[in-house]
């Protein structure tokens, strides 16, 4: 019992750093922007209590509303594609037995490239006078396409987006399926099964709580796309690419109104723990063990 | 008894590192807190050895050519002065990160004892606050030799807090090699404007490189435009007629194909590019202009000329005026040892000789002075704005941030026929 005792002692010791520091960087900031979002407030001088003027101003706002659009479909385009080109490539590379290390590297790298950079470059390949797409389709006798328009704005910036973060999940499912004992394919060959049955029939079971964790990483991190978006299209065409993160950021400092861009802040937490939580009970499986 | 007084030691160990981490966070606040005092200790040691510490803000950073000029007055200020140390933390006036450095300068207790800021709607809160001194009234400061931008810069409780440097244009850059080669009259009238928009849309070249969603100068120019000097000056609150049909105007030639096939996601510098290029022919742009427009060696082909007017109204109106200045602090004003030295910076860096030489850089027009051997396509910027019949500060200088924005992102809608110019001005109207 005394034992007892001094163990929950240690754990609160070891525990109080970690609990320090989050509170003061994240839920002391998170509440004081709560606090914000009743307040028609610059955030440094002009302050006035607006109780849930804020709230309702963001029900009533068609931008904030398709930018939450924008956001989910992003979010539903990163799930899909961020995650399944990431688990075939893990796939493809683990199943290669020469330069598995080129492909690891190559897929891993847009990871390691800042947002900006990526949002720079991809500003280059979409420019519309003299960009690279339209370069090429000069040099080949096409004409040029206006590749930013308010009908694929959201798909333009959806490219760029994708593909920085492949890497990143694609070398969490190959460090996960070279965990697998080589035993089961072994016994799984000797029953006869085929190479797309391996696959759906071992791999992908065994992998089944990095998918999901893989799942809720891209399913919350679409929540805070900002810097390509800004970066391409600053939300436009006519609004057709904003994003929570874009809204957001310029109602807080481009608009001044620190008060709106917190009462944004806080709808983004709100839907990022929302699916959070139901992406968690709906992916909800027995952890395998092997 | 032996593993008890172990552990006993441990955790003492840990709680004193815990404790030194805390006390290394709470120094923030005891900083904060005390801040005044500990400054006016140090200022007094750093008086007794003769030395001042001095912190000046302004835009005059990155690509702004006065930057370099700024910085060798300094440097001469320091030579001049022994024991004044200058620190400068200018940024650039781009994206507004200056507004966020300045704000949270001031409300976090560590303004700059001098800074070149906006004195518009952006110092209104700092000024509410009492943290800007009202230099008609300091002892010490010297406003002698200033013309007319002076009185521009007083306040609506009718005190001066901002000093100005330079006067500004914004108004219609025109490539005059362009419109030779193409046989095309410069637009002198607003027939001639749509009949050069009209032309140039047949060629390869972009009749007016603009940015319709980052479309601050086509706002305001197609405002005054549509109707005048007077009702550009109209309150945003009076949703007046003209300004609306100024919005329709840039649909309507739009739709013309007036501006760049992309000018709804390319920025201002993508903008101003496309006419340094030679791949536009006209441009929407303000006098700070120049500088760009010399590096990329066609300011020989250039010309300004004044926005043509569509109903009515005085042809050679100007949106400009000079909406920047000199602040000093409060804060540094009341510190007896920092006062004299504030007040002798800001008198050399507010000197008629100083202004000139930061006008020079760029080719504004100077506070006090005047510019001399100036290149011709400059100087014809500086007549019009000396003949301007009319000059009113840009709408974004008068009006909300958060108004101006809506106006300026939605004009791509009202381009693609989504809203009407009414609509988008009711809406920015709300928001203010």
């Amino acid at each position: 019992m005394k034992n007892m005792k001094g163990d929950k002692l240690f754990i609160i010791l070891f525990l109080a750093p970690a609990v320090l520091i989050t509170s003061v960087f994240m839920y002391v900031p998170f509440f004081e922007n709560f606090i914000q979002s009743f307040y028609k407030t610059d955030g440094f001088f002009n302050s006035t209590f607006v109780g849930w003027d804020n709230y309702k101003r963001l029900f009533a706002d068609e931008i904030a509303k398709k930018a939450t659009l924008n956001s989910l479909q992003l979010m539903l385009y990163v799930a899909i594609f961020q995650v399944g080109i990431a688990l075939i490539l893990a796939v493809m590379v683990d199943s290669i037995k020469v330069g598995a290390g080129f492909f690891r590297t190559t897929f891993f790298f847009p990871v390691v490239i800042s947002g900006a950079a990526i949002g720079l470059l991809f500003t280059l390949i979409y420019n519309y006078r003299n960009g690279l797409l339209n370069e090429i389709l000069i040099s080949l006798g096409f004409e040029r396409v206006l590749w930013l328009t308010e009908q694929s704005s959201l798909y333009m910036v959806a490219i760029p987006t994708i593909w920085s973060y492949v890497g990143f999940y694609f070398v969490i499912f190959l460090t996960a399926i070279g965990k697998i004992p080589q035993d089961f394919y072994e016994a799984a060959q000797l029953e006869g099964v085929t190479g797309f049955q391996k696959l759906t029939k071992i791999t992908i079971p065994l992998i089944v709580s990095d998918i999901k964790v893989c799942l809720i990483l891209a399913i919350t991190g679409a929540l805070k796309i900002f810097e390509l978006v800004y970066i391409i299209t600053r939300g436009g065409p006519a609004r057709s690419s904003e994003v929570l993160g874009t809204y957001m950021y310029q109602k807080a400092f481009v608009d001044a109104n620190v008060g709106y861009g917190a009462t944004l802040a806080v709808l983004m937490v709100v839907i990022g723990l929302t699916l959070a939580i139901v992406t968690n009970k709906l992916l909800k499986s027995e952890d395998v063990t092997y | 008894m032996k593993k008890k007084f172990r552990r006993l030691g441990s955790v003492a160990l840990f709680m004193s590192i815990l404790l030194v981490v805390m006390s290394a966070c709470g120094a923030g606040d005891k900083s904060s807190s005390e801040a005044p005092k500990e400054s006016a200790n140090k200022s007094a040691d750093e008086s007794d050895k003769g030395n001042v510490d001095l912190k000046i803000v302004t835009t005059m950073a990155g690509t702004d050519p006065t930057g370099a000029v700024l910085e060798e007055l300094v440097k001469e200020f320091e030579a001049a002065n022994e024991g004044v140390k200058i620190t400068n933390e200018s940024q650039t006036a781009d994206a507004g990160t200056i507004r966020t450095k300045v704000n949270t300068d001031f409300s976090s207790d560590n303004e700059p004892e001098l800074m070149f800021y906006f004195n518009t709607v952006d110092a209104e809160g700092i000024i509410k606050e009492g943290k800007v001194i009202d230099l008609e009234n300091a002892e010490g400061i010297d406003l002698s030799g200033y013309n007319s931008m002076l009185e521009q810069q007083r306040n609506a409780d009718g005190k001066i807090y901002a000093a100005p440097q330079t006067g500004f244009y914004e108004a219609l850059f025109v490539n005059e090699s362009l419109f030779k080669e193409h046989g095309i009259e410069l637009p002198t009238t607003w027939e001639l404007y749509e009949k050069a928009i009209e032309e140039f849309a047949k060629t390869d070249i972009i009749p007016v490189a603009v940015s319709t969603e980052d479309s601050y100068y086509v706002v305001e120019h197609y405002i005054l435009a549509a109707g005048g000097m007077e009702p550009y000056s109209s309150a945003l609150s009076d949703k007046n007629a003209v300004w609306a049909e100024g919005l329709d105007l840039i649909g309507k030639h739009a739709k013309m194909g007036a501006f760049p096939k992309d000018a709804a996601t390319i920025d201002l510098a993508m903008a101003a590019s496309l006419f340094n290029q030679e791949q536009a022919a006209m441009l929407l742009e303000g006098s700070w202009a120049w500088g760009a427009i010399k590096e990329a060696g066609i300011d020989k082909n250039v010309t300004v000329l004044p926005m043509p007017n569509k109903n009515g109204g005085e042809t050679g109106e100007l949106v400009g005026g000079a909406s920047q200045g000199w602040f000093i602090s409060t804060k540094a004003f009341n510190d007896d040892n920092k006062r004299d030295a504030t007040v002798k910076l800001f008198n050399f860096l507010t000197s008629e000789e100083s202004i000139v030489r930061l006008a020079g850089a760029t080719g504004q027009i100077p506070a006090k002075g005047e510019l001399t051997d100036l290149e011709p396509n400059i100087a014809v910027g500086h007549k019009l704005l000396k003949d301007a019949p009319a000059i009113d500060a840009p709408i974004n200088d008068r009006i909300t941030p958060e108004a101006f924005t809506h106006m300026r992102t939605s004009v791509p809608e009202i381009v693609s026929g989504a809203k009407t110019g009414k609509q988008v001005l009711d809406e920015a109207a709300a928001m203010e």
